[in-house]
């Protein structure tokens, strides 16, 4: 059985780290699946999904190594007029973090409930905010 | 900071309260050329807003009835926002010159509706700024002593033919009528020494900084405002007459005003800039 839920999250910062933990959880209890695995997808190109342990200082340190290696003043060919949507493309730090990131991850369901490790959380990295942003949870299991 | 950081140039069309059916989104799509924007609730702009720190945003809708049978938000619309949302919103009116009935909308506008200038469009509205239709608009505009934001220079929005709305064009409104108050929007890119040549000229005429076109905002401005112009024109000569506008949803108002944040001027233009110029050109000033 394959079933397909939502996560919707406005964001408040223009680069933050929103925990989905729970909401990843309630979206599996609901599935009503009890052996399978749960997949984490950003609908984003300019977010990314990642697992880290949930700490206000690792934040505060993969947020240094983004602008570090993604730095908001650098050159990017991406800085030009989009005709496809009107808009200039303003936003290429966003799309070269998120591209670093990733944009899903996998756990195991056993016994109805996520499996991670007792360090894990989930995250949605939001790098181009505040916007509204969809998260995917397809859970595939029996 | 000495004033309130204010937003000359924001768009509602795609706002939830203005934007009330996919037929409408559509018409905001096709007439903005903004094809992958869609509609959002006011609560996105305001986080836009407290992560940009901008305090107050000016919304400006468009009439286009006459020319494309439609509206980007209604001077209806708008005077709702600003009820829900006073401490954010500033609203301004929109119509349509060429409509019969366009002396009757704008004083409705300004007097049941108490907006708070007129936003103008002649590249998309079809007008020259000084065909004969126009000058019952600027009359009412000065009887009600509000102040006009024009667009001007080019347009990224389809069928808006720049011929319209060169900033030479003003000339004659700014000598005509110099108790009227009006902006260039986009500083009247790419023309943009014709915009410094009338700002010198006329104290009526004020400009905005809502232009990106190549690069991004920080580059963009270095070359216009420091290679295209004269690198302290607007420092020492025209920093009361320039506002800070970010022209959202086309551009971001985060990046637009960390860009001017970053301009290499005296932090008190800077300041007049966000938002001291914008209170003096919306008679705001205490």
């Amino acid at each position: 059985m394959v079933v397909h839920k939502k996560i919707e999250i406005l964001t408040k910062e223009y680069n933050a780290f929103v925990k989905i933990t729970e909401d990843v959880k309630h979206a599996v209890k609901e599935s009503g699946i009890c052996d399978g695995v749960a997949f984490v997808i950003t609908a984003h190109t300019t977010t990314g999904i990642a697992v880290n342990e949930g700490l206000e200082c690792l934040e505060s340190d993969i947020q240094s190594m983004m602008e570090r290696l993604v730095p908001e003043d650098g050159e990017y060919a991406h800085g030009r007029f989009l005709h496809s949507y009107g808009a200039m493309a303003g936003n290429p730090t966003g799309h070269l973090k998120a591209h670093l990131t990733g944009n899903h991850c996998v756990f195991p369901i056993i016994d109805g409930k996520v499996k991670s490790g007792s360090a894990q959380d989930i995250y949605l990295c939001e790098y181009d905010g505040p916007q509204n942003r969809e998260i995917m949870v397809t859970i595939i299991g029996e | 900071m000495k004033y309130p950081v204010i937003d000359m140039h924001v768009h509602p069309a795609f706002y939830e309260t203005v934007c009330e059916s996919e037929k409408q989104e559509r018409f905001a799509r096709d007439m903005y050329g903004l094809y992958k924007t869609g509609i959002f609730p006011e609560e996105v702009v305001f986080r836009q807003m407290e992560c940009a720190g901008i305090d107050k945003a000016v919304l400006l809708p468009l009439d286009l009835t006459t020319v494309y049978q439609g509206v980007l938000g209604t001077n209806e619309q708008v005077k709702r926002l600003v009820g829900m949302y006073p401490d954010r919103f500033i609203g301004f009116a929109s119509v349509d010159p060429h409509r019969e009935d366009a002396e009757e909308v704008l004083r409705e506008a300004f007097g049941r509706h108490r907006l708070s200038g007129l936003k103008l469009h002649p590249a998309k509205q079809r007008f020259y700024p000084m065909d004969d239709c126009m000058e019952r608009i600027y009359s009412i505009c000065e009887e009600y002593h509000k102040p006009i934001i024009f667009h001007s220079g080019m347009s990224a929005a389809p069928g808006a033919l720049s011929k319209y709305a060169e900033p030479k064009l003003f000339e004659e409104l700014a000598y005509l009528h110099p108790k009227l108050k009006f902006c260039l929007a986009h500083f009247g890119w790419p023309w943009i020494q014709e915009t410094c040549m009338l700002m010198l000229k006329y104290p009526n005429v004020y400009a905005d900084t809502a232009l990106l076109y190549f690069d991004n905002a920080p580059e963009f401005y270095a070359q216009s405002f420091t290679v295209d112009m004269g690198r302290h024109w607007i420092d020492r000569s025209l920093r009361h007459q320039i506002m800070f506008g970010s022209d959202d949803p086309r551009l971001e108002m985060i990046r637009m005003k960390k860009a001017i944040e970053k301009l290499d001027m005296r932090q008190s233009t800077i300041e007049l800039i966000l938002g001291g110029n914008a209170l003096e050109f919306l008679g705001m000033e205490e």
